[in-house]
């Protein structure tokens, strides 16, 4: 028998109390592993241990890992990095957690830690340094990138690349994006610099603000148009308040913890004066109701940021609360629905954007099995991690039915990578927003649109 | 065999296994790497593995076997890691061989009711797979989300059904196994049930992976009920009942599943992600199931009414809908990970007793707890008699540990004392390895280990479980003690 020293656990148990192998700023939150009991329930939901089998790309192997840092057993080195920046980030393990681990946010706390301790060199540095200081965090920035993707569009440039090859010489999945970027049209934000408040058609019921996105309002304005018009028509004043800036999710996913907080104080000062922040994009939703989490040791900020959460709400839960006008035209359409992982798992919305394709006339619902798996978009995951991501939806399309037209959800990410699996694996579907649908039955039963 | 490249270890052994499964990522040998693998769903004792190899096949199965039969390392089986009594924990510095990535359904033979499967393939799965057709698998532990057959086999699981429908040995038709020498045999082949001979198939079920690894099984599938209902009693008092339970069973009706949460169960599962709003000042919640052909369901359903109402029930009430009966479910099971909500830790035991003694153990277990001053919750699958007191503890508070686990064998002499016995469904493992000493004499332990010597005569496979070492009792609880850590 051999209970001897390859047992590493000699540390006495109040080891954890201490930070051990943790850098003190932004160290993970004890309370949160303290409530993993190891039970395994989470296994199954994960994405990255169905494909990998392996407890460390699991969620309570990277919860037991996250421990380990802080009983000494590990350092923060690649051994810990890999298996923390493979999460997803998908918040199924949340869903499935029978204790409420807050696996999500250890992630995300442990990722910090990671990126304090090994910054990104490199070219990984480079791309990650450009995009996430440099270009998402400044709206004029972004807008003049969607400048540059409307011109390569447009001018017969992208035409042009892949004509001549030239795309060959990309990564398998950057050219897989560029293939599916959808028509770059002109911003809201830019359509309504000038325009402080946008009234509701007929009685206003209420005003909300509304957050239109980094990317969505550049690759994706027309869905912010559609979200405005489906807002006004259901008695909703729309603001855009101008200070607003990107939610920060994709920085704090990156574990680049400081740019979160910094534009976490900027939104919650952009939109102090607003009762309700509408938001159409998951992934930023989620981020807005858990800006507490970025202030757990500035009690003013912590608290302003309390406040602000409450406030944040998606368009699918709003529409549903508040009431909207059913649409009377037909869309005779047989349409899926797929979860995207920050309104399912994240915000617990489930039903709402459901009914909201119900009411829709014409509208076929057929099933998806496993709709609230991950389709490996996760922010940036399917730029850091192709591999993984690749194989993330290769799994996901396998459960989108054969014979639908459209595959509906509510996230901007998720409507790009399903887009490159729509390509990818051959199919036909057409990737819409949840309230672009219902905007669409709007426009016809006004006589406009071509659906 | 030849080196694999990318291997960066310069143990001959680690280059050997890696060559077996194609390196990469079929193998996991630095310490780090090893770290999310020093226990199972048992965390008091951590122990690092040499290696962690994700065999494909059953070829590549025997492979490994073979080379640590021949170079004499200690080696053992893990299937999800879910097990409560710490069996896929290698306490020898063994090589994980984990069945996770052989976890297809191989075939479903609709006519002979029977299916095949590897040993990596998640329980609940194989129902989910054939529920459209009308058909499920029978038996459902809690974790039957998440855990696989093949360690349902190991450990010859139960779950709440099995009062009704029998534990896992009850449905296996036939396995094929990877010997500890690396040989590869079927028993029971074609899946047909009672083979003449000895029954191997059940030696094999249950043998907590000490007599070989199982990489495909035969199982039974069952035709879905015509009709099922589900009740929910709260009572004031435990004694209340706990004689509903026994009424039920005595008036004549076997319920597909009989089970019941005291008072600190409740405000565990309460307090966790599955709540349904049982009352919080309740001292025993039935959840009571019966099913079969849908002509006398109704009036099993009354009688048990009855009987609760007997028995001073508080509330008693049927599941209007598949919604609401999906709802009491996941909060049953999810009972276990539910404790993280009220506490740090958890020791779950798993004794099993007879269902009339039931009062007199939960007053003595009772009792533990005001000795322990720890909280004790009971999850029991009442029917059959089969108890789950779940030790609450927090790791950090030092000689926590040490009282949790005295607690625990505290309660399972309790059970053994009233003629019960020290595990139902979860094995022994590590965890029950002494207790074995309350139900069986040293010679009858050493006719198991004699029969152990007949299929492991090495003692390489998963060693140091299931059985206490002889004459070194004191020995090994100080050794025990020593490795005891959050």
């Amino acid at each position: 028998m051999s209970l001897r020293e390859m047992d590493l656990n000699q540390d006495p148990a109040c080891a954890t109390q201490s930070l051990s192998n943790y850098l003190p700023k932004d160290h993970p939150d004890e309370n949160k592993w303290a409530d993993c009991v190891h039970c395994g329930m989470c296994l199954e939901s994960c994405p990255t241990y169905e494909i990998t089998g392996q407890e460390q790309h699991s969620p309570r192997g990277r919860v037991h890992l996250i421990k380990s840092v802080a009983e000494g057993k590990l350092e923060l080195n690649q051994f810990f990095s890999e298996p923390v920046f493979a999460c997803l980030d998908c918040r199924a393990c949340t869903t499935a957690c029978p204790a409420d681990v807050d696996v999500g946010g250890l992630i995300e706390e442990a990722r910090g830690q990671v990126r304090q301790a090994i910054p990104l060199t490199g070219w990984q540095g480079a791309v990650s340094k450009l995009f996430l200081k440099g270009i998402f965090p400044k709206q004029t920035r972004l807008n003049k990138l969607g400048g540059l993707l409307k011109f390569y569009q447009k001018s017969g440039m992208q035409t042009a690349v892949r004509k001549t090859g030239l795309i060959k010489i990309m990564p398998d999945h950057l050219v897989e994006m560029e293939s599916i970027m959808p028509e770059i049209k002109q911003p809201v934000r830019e359509k309504y610099k000038n325009q402080t408040v946008i009234p509701a058609k007929g009685e206003t019921k209420q005003e909300v603000a509304f957050l239109t996105g980094c990317i969505m309002d550049v690759m994706f304005s027309d869905i912010n148009e559609a979200t405005i018009n489906v807002l006004t028509r259901n008695g909703n004043e729309v603001t855009i308040p101008k200070n607003q800036g990107c939610c920060g999710a994709l920085h704090v996913h990156a574990g680049d913890r400081d740019t979160g907080r910094m534009l976490a104080k900027q939104n919650i000062e952009a939109f102090k004066d607003a009762d309700k922040v509408i938001v159409n994009a998951a992934g930023c939703g989620c981020m807005l109701k858990e800006y507490p989490e970025l202030f757990p040791d500035d009690p003013e900020w912590h608290e302003k940021a309390e406040e602000f959460s409450k406030k944040v709400e998606d368009i699918s839960k709003h529409l549903h609360d508040t009431g909207y006008e059913k649409p009377k035209a037909e869309i005779n359409k047989r349409i899926t629905y797929h979860d995207a992982c920050h309104l399912a798992h994240g915000q617990g919305i489930r039903q709402e954007p459901r009914d909201i394709l119900l009411d829709i006339p014409g509208v076929e619902m057929v099933h998806m099995p496993n709709s609230d798996r991950c389709c490996g978009s996760a922010g940036i995951y399917n730029i850091t991690n192709p591999e993984m991501a690749g194989a993330v939806l290769e799994n996901k399309m396998a459960n989108v039915p054969d014979d639908v037209e459209m595959i509906s959800m509510g996230n901007p990410g998720c409507m790009l990578q399903m887009a490159i699996g729509v390509q990818k694996y051959g199919r036909n579907q057409e990737i819409v927003h949840t309230v672009q649908l219902l905007d669409w039955a709007y426009q016809k039963e006004d006589g406009k649109g071509d659906l | 065999m030849a080196a694999v490249k990318e291997i960066k270890s310069k143990d001959k052994h680690i280059q050997q296994l890696a060559a077996i499964v194609g390196g990469g990522r079929s193998i996991l040998y630095q310490k780090e790497d090893l770290l999310a693998y020093d226990c199972d769903g048992f965390t008091i004792h951590k122990h690092l593995p040499k290696a962690v190899v994700f065999p494909k096949d059953t070829q590549e199965v025997a492979a490994l076997v073979k080379y640590c039969h021949e170079h004499d390392l200690p080696f053992l089986a893990r299937g999800a890691g879910t097990g409560l009594s710490g069996g896929a924990i290698p306490l020898n510095e063994e090589v994980i061989i984990s069945m996770v990535r052989m976890k297809r359904l191989l075939s479903v033979d609709m006519e002979n009711r029977r299916a095949v499967v590897e040993p990596g393939f998640v329980n609940l799965k194989l129902t989910n797979s054939i529920s459209d057709k009308g058909y499920y698998y029978a038996p459902d532990p809690s974790s039957q989300y998440c855990c696989t057959i093949g360690g349902n086999v190991a450990e010859n699981a139960g779950g709440a059904h099995c009062l009704k429908y029998g534990v896992t040995t009850n449905h296996i038709l036939g396995l094929e196994v990877v010997m500890p020498n690396g040989d590869i045999i079927e028993i029971g082949k074609d899946g047909v049930a009672d083979e003449p001979g000895y029954d191997l198939l059940g030696l094999i079920t249950g043998s907590e992976g000490t007599l070989g690894i199982v990489t495909k099984i035969v199982v039974r599938i069952l035709k879905n009920p015509e009709a099922k209902q589900t009740v929910l009693a709260y009572f004031d008092k435990v004694s209340d009942g706990s004689q509903a339970v026994s009424d039920i069973i005595s008036s004549g009706i076997v319920p597909a599943a009989l089970e019941m949460m005291d008072k600190t169960a409740i405000e565990g599962v309460e307090a966790a992600a599955f709540p349904v709003g049982h009352p919080k000042d309740i001292d025993a919640v039935l959840l009571i199931e019966v099913d079969g052909i849908s002509a006398g369901i109704d009036e099993q359903i009354d009688e048990i009414l009855k009987v609760c109402r007997n028995r001073n029930v508080r509330e008693v009430k049927v599941a209007q809908d598949e919604a609401e009966r999906g709802r009491w479910w996941a909060n049953r099971k999810t009972g276990f990970g539910a404790m993280g909500a009220i506490s740090p830790d958890y020791l779950v035991q798993d004794g099993v007793i007879p269902r009339s003694k039931l009062p007199v153990v939960l007053d003595r277990i009772n009792q533990i707890s005001h000795e322990s001053g720890l909280r004790i919750a009971n999850i029991f699958h009442a029917g059959d008699g089969n108890l789950h007191p779940l030790v609450l503890f927090d790791a950090r508070v030092p000689g926590e540990i040490e009282k949790a686990l005295e607690a625990g064998s505290a309660c399972l002499k309790v059970c053994a004392d009233v003629g019960g016995t020290i595990t139902g469904e979860h094995g022994v493992g590590i965890e029950k390895r002494e207790e074995m000493r309350f139900v069986f004499t040293e010679e009858e332990i050493a006719a198991q280990t004699d029969v152990r010597e007949v299929f492991n005569p090495k003692n390489l496979l998963n060693a140091g479980k299931l059985f206490p070492s002889p004459g070194r009792c004191v020995e090994v609880k100080k050794e025990m003690k020593a490795s005891v850590t959050p």
